[in-house]
Formats: C-alpha cells, sequence, structure tokens
C-alpha cells in the first residue's frame, strides 16, 4: 500500500540526511570512501558544465522515458477496461516484460537503435510502466457497483464507463504511480546510458567509478538523488492540488474473472504463448539481423542441441549459483528489515518522526545510482552486494508495511483498548494481520528490483554473476548467450514473483481473508 | 385514470430472478405497469423490490421470463435514454457539483444540455443555493434530492424509483409530494416508486402492488382512485392505507407455511 506523500516529510528527511551525511563523512575523514557535503559541493561547483549538461541528458531521457511509459500503462490499463477478457494476458505480459533483465535489455536495445538516446528512453519507460499499471489497474476498478449501474442505466457501455466514472476514481492511484516512477526513470535513463551512451550521468558514473573518484561519485549520486525527490515532491504537490481526496491506494494484484479448473492451467499457458509468439515475430521483423536476432528456437537450439550447449548451460548455471548467493540473502534481509523497522516504529511512535521522512526521502533515490558508493564502501564482495539488494528491497518495504498497519481497523484497535491489551498484544493479533498484504505486495513488486539492483552491482563492479555474464556477452557479441541469460533471467524473475502471490495467497487466506478476492 | 397516448409500456412475463447460489429473489411475475402511472411497490427488506427495478432497467438479466417495454427489451430503450433510475444507494459522483451530478444524467442519456432544466429541477427539489456543492458537504436527504433531480433531468418515459425519500426530511417529502405528481402526469411518465412507506404509497401512487416477502409474489394490486393533491386525513386516504398494510401483512402469513418447507 502507499499513499501520495506530502511534500513536508521529504523535506524534512532531506536535511535528516544531510546532517547525517556531514556527520559520517567527519567521522571517515581520510578513508577515501565518503566525500562529505562540502567535497561534494566543491566538486561540483568547480564542475558545473560537466555536470549539468550529464544532467540536462539523463533528465531529458528520463522524463521522455516517464511520458512513453506512463502513456503505454495507461493505455494497457485502458484497453483492458474495455476488453475485460485481455486483463489477465495484459497483466501478465506486462510483469513479463518487466521482468527483462534491463542489464541485457541495454545492449539489445543499442544493437537494434544505434547510438543515440533511443536506449536509454526505452529503458526508462520499462523501468517505469509496471509500477503505474499496476496501481492504475486497481484504482480502475475501485469503482462502487452503482457508479456504474448510473452508467449502464442510460445504455451506455464500457467506454463511457471509463470517461466518466472509472479515470476519476483511478486518479489518486495513478498519481501514487507516477510518483514512485520518477526515480525509477532516472534510473531507467541511468542503466541505459550505462550501455555504450555518449553523455549523461550513467556515463560519468563509469568514468569516475574507473578513475575511483571519490568526490566526483558522490556529487553524481547527490544530483541524482536530489533531483529524483525534487520530482517525486512536485508529483505529490500536483497530486494534492488535483485531488480533493486522498485514499490509500492499496497495490493488489488485479485478477481478471476467478481462474477455475482449467483456465487456471490454461491462463499461464497462453501467456507463454503469447510471449513466445510476439518473440518470435519481433525477430522475424524485416530488417532484424539473423546473427544479433535470436529466436526462441535459437536459443533452445543453444541450450540444448548446439554443439557447445553444456559449455552454455554451465556457463549460465555457475552465472546462476553466483547471483543466487547474493541475491537471496540480500532479498530476505530486505524485507525482513523493512517490516522489522516498520514494527519497531509502531510499538515506538516516538521513532517514526525521525525515521519516516528519511525512508521516504531514500525511496525516492534511484537506488542503482548509489551502487557504486556502497561498494566503495562496504568492498566489492558479498556484504557490498547484498547490502545494496538489502536497500532496494527495504525501502519500498518499509513504507509500505507501515501504511499496511496504519490500516488496522479502528473499531478492533478499540475493543483491545478497552480490555487494556498491550501494544505488543495489538501488534501480534491486529497489526502483523493488517500489514499482510502489503508486505506482499511490496516483496512481489521486489522481485525484479532486486534481480535489477544485482545484475547492475555484478556489471559495474564485482565481475561475477548473471549481470556480468550478460554485460560480457554484449561486449563480445555472444548473442547466444546474451539471449539466453535474458531468457533466462526473465523466467526466473517471473516464476519469483509468482511463487511470491503463491505464498502470499497461502497466508492471507489465513490472516487476512478479507483480501484474497475470489 | 386515462392512457395517455405515447406512454410507456411495461410488461414483465414469467420474469423471475435467481442469484448464484441458488437465492431467489423474484418468483415468476406476470404484471403489466399502467403506461403513464404511477405504480407503488411495497414489500418487506429483501423481498426482492430493488431486483425488480433492476431487471426493468435492464441492469440484471432475467434468469427466466422477459420483460418489454412498448415491445423492446430494457437494454434497447436505455439506449434511447428513455429510462432512468434514482438508486437505493446514494450514487452522486463525489467530484461533481450537485449542478455536475444533475447534468450528467443528460450526458450519460446523449441528450443536449439544458442548464435552464438542470436549475429548475435542482429548484424543484429545494437545492438551489448548493448547485456548486459537492456530494461530500451535503446532508444524506440532500444527496437523495440531488440524485432525485437527476432522474428527471433526462426527462424520462419511464421512472424507476428506489426508495428516493428514505432519508428526505417530512418537511421536503411533503412538498415533493405535492410537486411531482402532476409532473409526472403532465408528461405521461409511466414511474414505478419503491417504498417501505405505505403513506407515501397512498400519497403518491395511482396504484400500489403489494409483494410478499422473498421471492416477491404479488399478493394484492390497489388501485388509488384520488385526485392530487391528497388529503392524509380523508376517510379515503385512511382506508386505502389500512388494506394495504393488511394485504402486507397477510402476504407476511401466506409465505410463512412455504418459508417452512
Ligand atoms: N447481486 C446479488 N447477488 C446475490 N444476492 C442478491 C444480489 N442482489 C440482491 N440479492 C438478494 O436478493 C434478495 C432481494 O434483494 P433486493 O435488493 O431486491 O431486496 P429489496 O426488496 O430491494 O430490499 P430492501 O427493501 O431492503 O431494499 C435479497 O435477499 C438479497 O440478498
Ligand atoms: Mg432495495
Amino acid at each position: 500500500m502507499m499513499r501520495v506523500a506530502s511534500v513536508g516529510p521529504p523535506l524534512l528527511g532531506g536535511v535528516l540526511l544531510l546532517i547525517g551525511w556531514g556527520a559520517l563523512a567527519a567521522v571517515l575523514r581520510g578513508g577515501h570512501l565518503i566525500a562529505g557535503p562540502a567535497e561534494v559541493a566543491g566538486w561540483i561547483t568547480a564542475n558545473p558544465g560537466l555536470l549539468g549538461r550529464a544532467l540536462g541528458k539523463t533528465l531529458t531521457n528520463a522524463t521522455l522515458g516517464f511520458l512513453v511509459g506512463n502513456l503505454v500503462a495507461m493505455a494497457l490499463a485502458g484497453v483492458a477496461m474495455i476488453w475485460p477478457r485481455l486483463l489477465n494476458l495484459i497483466s501478465g505480459l506486462a510483469l513479463v516484460v518487466f521482468c527483462l533483465p534491463l542489464i541485457a535489455t541495454g545492449p539489445i536495445l543499442r544493437v537494434l537503435m544505434g547510438p543515440g538516446d533511443g536506449p536509454q528512453i526505452v529503458l526508462a519507460a520499462l523501468a517505469v510502466y509496471y509500477t503505474t499499471l499496476i496501481p492504475l489497474l486497481t484504482g480502475l476498478r475501485a469503482t462502487p457497483a452503482v457508479w456504474l449501474d448510473l452508467v449502464h442505466s442510460y445504455g451506455r457501455g464500457r467506454w463511457s464507463e471509463l470517461i466518466h466514472v472509472r479515470a476519476r476514481t483511478a486518479l489518486p492511484y495513478l498519481f501514487a504511480g507516477l510518483q514512485i516512477a520518477a526515480p525509477a526513470a532516472f534510473l531507467g535513463a541511468m542503466v541505459g546510458e550505462f550501455t555504450g551512451a555518449e553523455q549523461g550521468m550513467g556515463v560519468l558514473t563509469i568514468r569516475f567509478m574507473r578513475a575511483l573518484d571519490v568526490p566526483a561519485l558522490w556529487a553524481i549520486a547527490v544530483a541524482a538523488a536530489a533531483v529524483s525527490m525534487v520530482v517525486y515532491g512536485a508529483i505529490g504537490a500536483v497530486a494534492r492540488m488535483v485531488l480533493h481526496d486522498r485514499p490509500p491506494v492499496i497495490l493488489s494484484p488485479p485478477r481478471g474473472k476467478p481462474a477455475s479448473g482449467l483456465s487456471r492451467l490454461s491462463q499461464p499457458a497462453l501467456l507463454i504463448a503469447a510471449v513466445l509468439v510476439l518473440w518470435w515475430a519481433g525477430m522475424a521483423l524485416p530488417g532484424m539481423n539473423p546473427f544479433f536476432a535470436k529466436s526462441p528456437q535459437d536459443v533452445l537450439a543453444a541450450l540444448t542441441t548446439a554443439p557447445q550447449a553444456a559449455a552454455t548451460r554451465d556457463t549460465l548455471w555457475t552465472a546462476l549459483t553466483e547471483t543466487a548467493v547474493f541475491l537471496l540473502p540480500g532479498y530476505v534481509a530486505g524485507l525482513m528489515l523493512g517490516a522489522g523497522l516498520a514494527i519497531a516504529l509502531v510499538l515506538v511512535p516516538n521513532l517514526s518522526t525521525l525515521v519516516m521522512p528519511i525512508a521516504v526521502a531514500l525511496r525516492s533515490v534511484p537506488i542503482v545510482t548509489t551502487a557504486p558508493l556502497i561498494v566503495l564502501f562496504l568492498g566489492r564482495g558479498a556484504l557490498g552486494t547484498i547490502s545494496l539488494v538489502a536497500a532496494m528491497v527495504f525501502f519500498p518495504t518499509l513504507v509500505a508495511c507501515l501504511h499496511g498497519m496504519r490500516q488496522a481497523p479502528g473499531q478492533i484497535l478499540d475493543v483491545f483498548h478497552i480490555y487494556a491489551a498491550g501494544r505488543l498484544r495489538q501488534m501480534v493479533h491486529i497489526r502483523v494481520p493488517a500489514m499482510l498484504p502489503a508486505f506482499f505486495a511490496a516483496a512481489r513488486m521486489s522481485v525484479p528490483a532486486a534481480i535489477l539492483a544485482v545484475t547492475v552491482v555484478e556489471w559495474l563492479t564485482t565481475g561475477r554473476g548473471l549481470g556480468s555474464l550478460m554485460a560480457l556477452s554484449a561486449s563480445v557479441s555472444d548473442y547466444n548467450m546474451l539471449w539466453a541469460a535474458v531468457a533466462v533471467v526473465t523466467t526466473i524473475s517471473a516464476l519469483c514473483y509468482a511463487g511470491v502471490a503463491v505464498i502470499e495467497r497461502r497466508i492471507l487466506s489465513v490472516y487476512a481473508p478479507e483480501q484474497v478476492r475470489p | 385514470m386515462a392512457e395517455i397516448q405515447g406512454c410507456a409500456r411495461i410488461e414483465c412475463t414469467g420474469l423471475g430472478k435467481s442469484f448464484p447460489g441458488g437465492l431467489r429473489a423474484v418468483a415468476p411475475l406476470d404484471v403489466t405497469f399502467q403506461p403513464g402511472a404511477t405504480t407503488a411497490l411495497v414489500g418487506p427488506s429483501g423481498c426482492g423490490k430493488s431486483t425488480l427495478l433492476r431487471l426493468i432497467a435492464g441492469l440484471e438479466d432475467p434468469s427466466e421470463g422477459k420483460v418489454l417495454i412498448d415491445d423492446l427489451p430494457p437494454s434497447r430503450q436505455t439506449a434511447l435514454g428513455a429510462i432512468s433510475v434514482a438508486f437505493q444507494d446514494p450514487s452522486l459522483l463525489p467530484w461533481l457539483t450537485v449542478r455536475a451530478n444533475v447534468a450528467l444524467a443528460r450526458k450519460l442519456a446523449r441528450q443536449s444540455p439544458d442548464p435552464t432544466l438542470v436549475d429548475e429541477l435542482i429548484g424543484l427539489v429545494g437545492l438551489s443555493g448548493s448547485e456548486k456543492t459537492r456530494p461530500a458537504a451535503l446532508s444524506g436527504g440532500m444527496r437523495q434530492r440531488a440524485a432525485i433531480a437527476r432522474a428527471l433531468a433526462t426527462q424520462p418515459r419511464i421512472l424507476l424509483l428506489d426508495e428516493p425519500f428514505g432519508a428526505v426530511d417530512e418537511l421536503t417529502r411533503r412538498q415533493l409530494a405535492r410537486d411531482l405528481p402532476p409532473l409526472w402526469q403532465s408528461r405521461g411518465t409511466t414511474t414505478l416508486l419503491v417504498t417501505h412507506s405505505i403513506h407515501e404509497a397512498v400519497t403518491l401512487a395511482d396504484s400500489i402492488l403489494v409483494l410478499s416477502p422473498r421471492p416477491a409474489r404479488i399478493v394484492a394490486d390497489i388501485a388509488v382512485p384520488l385526485p392530487h393533491p391528497r388529503d392524509a386525513h380523508g376517510a379515503d386516504f385512511r382506508a386505502l392505507v389500512t388494506r394495504t398494510s393488511k394485504a402486507l401483512a397477510q402476504g407476511d402469513a401466506d409465505n410463512a407455511p412455504m418459508a417452512a418447507q
């Protein structure tokens, strides 16, 4: 669950972060790990042109991607409303595309679109459309039946429903999605720049990482974070002007008609078929070079019948295990820390006035842009990578869980007050069950995010695992390996997402049955 | 009463509705509503009155039998903008002002905007001065009145009112009971009025259909041959109230052994 956040807390959070950062830098002076506010300010004033040009470039691409991605999300959501039968297929395809590893999509787009800004814009769009689509679909369906009856009673259909009723009820949900999309677009554009652009914040990041220029790296991360925070805050401000009410947004998965028997099996089968057909058709387009454009059969052959198939499988498997070793602990740690801190904050409410603003501010930071810093700080080993994955998962989980716990029904809490039950018992019996739906929504959405984080770190710094394998395959034009890696990562990512959804349904049907829609 | 030419004739033949799970809300009904007249539907809570109205409005498909309005299915009539429904639940769109809510009905029915009519109707239901207010800032009764104005805004041939006066205060209710029947009569609107108030039914309707507990069957069809405005203290009026009330009790008693089966 999430809500259009106000400007105040993020602003306060920014100030608190600044103070903490200054203090940390003072303590760790001379370690070449951290550049303090003064150093960063110094670097920025010394290189205003360089930073300004890069920021302008990345911001332009991020904005274009933001627009494209969100328009696509809105169009898809609209189509799903007009043709409800397509809902499952659309959300399924959208998930699969969201699970594509940006690290590999970047180089592929680079080959397809050549030099220029195309790949950055597409990656930014890919990074945002899903986090807009899901709340939007929820919002479009969060409509009292009687409003739709009104439309029907004048003989009008789904199109009028959409225009006169659904579009308006979805607006708060749309804004919540857009707010999260702002940092995500920046992140997507930067990842696009990592994969061979000429200009932009991503390009500078790579350059200064090679040079181990700590103040410059910090300046870039700070600038990226600041811009994201400002945009995040600005969207929140617009939302508050446009919306009279600020209902909470429930990130529950939009489900179509209840799946039963045959359709429970046919839905995923249909989805897989659609993915394969689209993939195959895309590769068969005129102008696709078969050396580069690998179709599903090619990938299957590379993994099974080709002479080096066994070697390919070995390489993939090794990379996969290397990645999993970092990914799983980081993912689980992020979830646990997020939920744990949320619980602690409710038990000790005073703490939350301090921590919440920081968390909201940090949530608007494109985490991946801080990868070089975290790795500088914690090393190229397991700790740095795991921490980054955990950070990627931590903030959305924390914010979602806190919102979830606030949803605990007041009347039930009143009953507990009457019986003088302590905070701890309230927590166990009411708040934690109320938190679970939000927790799982965050857990689901974090799967692709965690994979993005781990592959970026692997590629930028550690040189191991799937991220490194994909980047390496791209640079030596081993497109069989690259496509195979994309297929494997996407499949695993989508399976993990589905797996979390299954666990979610099991647990919610026990602890929060009203949340599981039939 | 005389049948006005061109008034809509609503005909239900063998009309029944069961909900998934086997719950039967409406027993097969055969009834023709008098064109151009106001028919009140009274019956115990949960007997299927709203469901019957929704079937007639084409919002629900019958499980058996059919509804014909001037020989066309309801969906064809709704597409012509011939039907207006005032829903039992408050159904104003919260982001629109009262005026915009009322005007929306005309837009949905593909009718030309008519600001004069809209403001007239808002005045008729006693909401002059609240045109620019949003529903959240209205009282429950005011919201219902706005919903009535919206239902009237398309000047429908068929008006379906589902307990439209439940939260309306007594004074406004009396005023509406004075103003609405002449309006309907002059336009020849075929009106169905679901109500829990026998008094209201006798005040407004030309005939009263008394329904049994679920599934709804017709227990009695009582004509109300009184001129408007009606005097609630007149002997005829009180006699009709008593008759309706007895029919209601009768329907309840009839159903008791059936429920036990
Ligand atoms: N969509 C539905 N699904 C299942 N059952 C329904 C549905 N709508 C109504 N019912 C059931 O059908 C029966 C009749 O409902 P209906 O709303 O028509 O009653 P009513 O006469 O209008 O009651 P009231 O006077 O309380 O408004 C009720 O038992 C109700 O629970
Ligand atoms: Mg009803």
